[in-house]
């Protein structure tokens, strides 16, 4: 991937495209959406965010050391731990445990099976390639994780009753609980299904798009999309099931023993 | 009288809906005899449902012991356990599927072999529970709630549970089906000779049915003794108030 020929955005250019948000703004208002403020706040966010990780990136890729690569891919595992606790209502117990552990084994091992075996990296760490796929690994993943932890938590609840009567009986709480740890896989699965099923047709991969805006040949871009894609889905199959495994584990007490909640009656 | 459960000071604390811990049931001591019939009566929030909960395990107590025949619930293994004591819950649940599949279901659940539509024990207990062959076929969520209320007493008794358990098992029914379902349950405890625990706040069922009554108020047994005996001639005066409130029994 080399960046010859690459046409370079000044901060003129940047100002320009600003205007582009400013426009958004300007229509959120027009429609009375109310959403003028948050826009704006958002892009501020991007920005300054975005500034952040691009010196931090800077930073890193000049020491060219596994040590602070590795600290900032378990902050972004951090982040999204964070973000998929914000984006759900009902938390199940010991939330942060099982999901910051999905996603640290389930990304985690899809990052280095696709690092070390698929593309053979070396230095393994080498941040210009272990980082961004890191970040598309952990973001799909996070995406998954929140669907699989949300739909969990409204499964649990709604099926309470078919639950206790399966315990009741006989069943042990793995099958008892089975109908919707499925429901909440499949939930979390969707989203890569529609994303590999549409991809190319509806829309262009940024990873590829980015490829190729930066000079790589189309064919070698479309590669990598591919194999991203088939890691991105493996990942997020590995989280998921992971926090499922043990989410669902999480709402009993012991091995065939619903934890207590609300009584129904006295 | 053979003893077949045993309550020793059980009690029971959890949180309500304010997340303030309440105690549910006070130090309660019973002995329920086997192959009786025995009904736990008292007003809604008394902690008989939280009482039924506990027989099966589908919780524990905070303090104090269960025993079934002599050893206490926790030490037998919880999958055999509720084999050995099956409760039929308050609302009766089918799965997807039909009356068979619905009926299988315990079997399926320990891996073993599933009764047929034929076999003569499904046969006999569909008999029993009054409901009719041909409803086996039949996808079981579209059965009326009274048949669907036989389904499940019928699903808890077919794997051949020591004791059952039923949290209200009239409540969802028109009279004269709860009345046909006590009947029910009166035939199978006397001819299987089961040990049957039943919780209701429906005094005229647990007047037509009980051989053993348990009067239970806010958490604490007021009064036990037979049917009879209870309700002609009660000691307390809880179960006083009860029997003039609920306008039944001859107090």
């Amino acid at each position: 991937m080399s960046s010859a020929g690459i046409i370079q955005l000044s901060l003129g250019d940047l100002a320009g495209a600003f205007g582009l948000i400013l426009l958004a703004a300007a229509l959120a208002r027009l429609q009375g959406a109310g959403q003028g403020r948050d826009l704006l706040w958002s892009a501020l966010r991007m920005v300054a965010q975005l500034l952040a990780v691009g010196y931090l990136l800077h930073f890193v890729f000049a020491l060219d050391h596994p040590l602070p690569i590795v600290l900032l891919l378990l902050l972004m595992t951090a982040f999204a731990v964070q973000t998929v606790a914000a984006r759900v209502r009902r938390r199940m117990p010991r939330f942060y445990r099982i999901v910051g552990g999905a996603i640290l084994v389930g990304c985690g091992g899809s990052t280095m099976i696709f690092c070390t075996l698929i593309i053979g990296l070396t230095p393994w760490y080498d941040p210009r390639y272990l980082i961004p796929l890191a970040g598309m690994i952990i973001g799909n993943s996070m995406t998954g994780a929140s669907l699989a932890a949300e739909r969990l938590a409204g499964e649990m609840a709604e099926r309470r009753q078919e639950i206790e009567t399966a315990l009741c009986l006989g069943a042990p709480a793995r099958l008892a609980a089975r109908e919707g740890v499925r429901n909440a896989f499949r939930a979390a699965l969707i989203p890569s299904i529609n994303a590999m099923a549409a991809m190319g047709i509806v829309f262009l991969p940024g990873m590829m798009t980015g490829q190729i805006l930066s000079g790589t040949e189309p064919i070698v871009a479309v590669r990598y999309q591919i194999a991203i894609m088939c890691v991105i889905t493996g990942s997020v199959a590995a989280t998921t099931f992971l926090i499922l495994l043990f989410g669902a584990r999480s709402y009993f007490v012991n091995e065939h023993q619903l934890r207590e909640e609300v009584p129904a009656e006295g | 009288m053979e003893c077949e459960l045993r309550l020793d000071g059980v009690s029971k604390r959890r949180r309500d809906r304010s997340g303030r811990s309440v105690e549910v049931l006070r130090g309660l001591d019973l002995e329920v005899p086997a192959a009786q019939l025995t009904v736990i009566i008292g007003p809604s929030g008394s902690g008989k449902s939280t009482l039924a909960r506990l027989l099966n395990r589908l919780e524990d107590p905070t303090s104090g012991s269960i025993l079934l025949r002599g050893t206490a619930l926790q030490r037998l293994p919880l999958l055999e356990l509720r084999r050995q004591i099956g409760l039929v819950p308050q609302q009766p649940f089918m799965f997807p599927g039909s009356v068979l599949d619905n009926l299988q279901l315990p079997f399926r659940y320990r891996g073993i072999p599933l009764p047929t539509a034929s076999d003569d024990r499904l046969r006999g207990i569909l008999d029993r529970c009054g409901l009719a062959a041909e409803l086996l076929e039949r996808e079981a969520r579209t059965l009326s709630v009274g048949q669907q209320q036989r389904v499940s007493l019928a699903r808890t008794l077919l794997p051949g549970p020591a004791v059952l358990v039923l949290d209200e098992p009239t409540s969802a029914l028109d009279r004269p089906t709860g009345d046909r379902l006590a009947e029910t349950l009166r035939t199978i405890c006397r001819d299987e000779r089961l040990t049957v625990v039943m919780v209701t706040h429906d005094l005229r069922l647990a007047e037509r049915i009980a051989d053993h009554l348990v009067y239970l108020e806010a958490g604490r047994i007021c009064e036990t003794g037979s049917a009879a005996q209870l309700l002609q001639h009660p000691a307390s005066r809880e179960l006083r108030q009860f029997l003039a409130g609920t306008g039944g029994g001859d107090a």
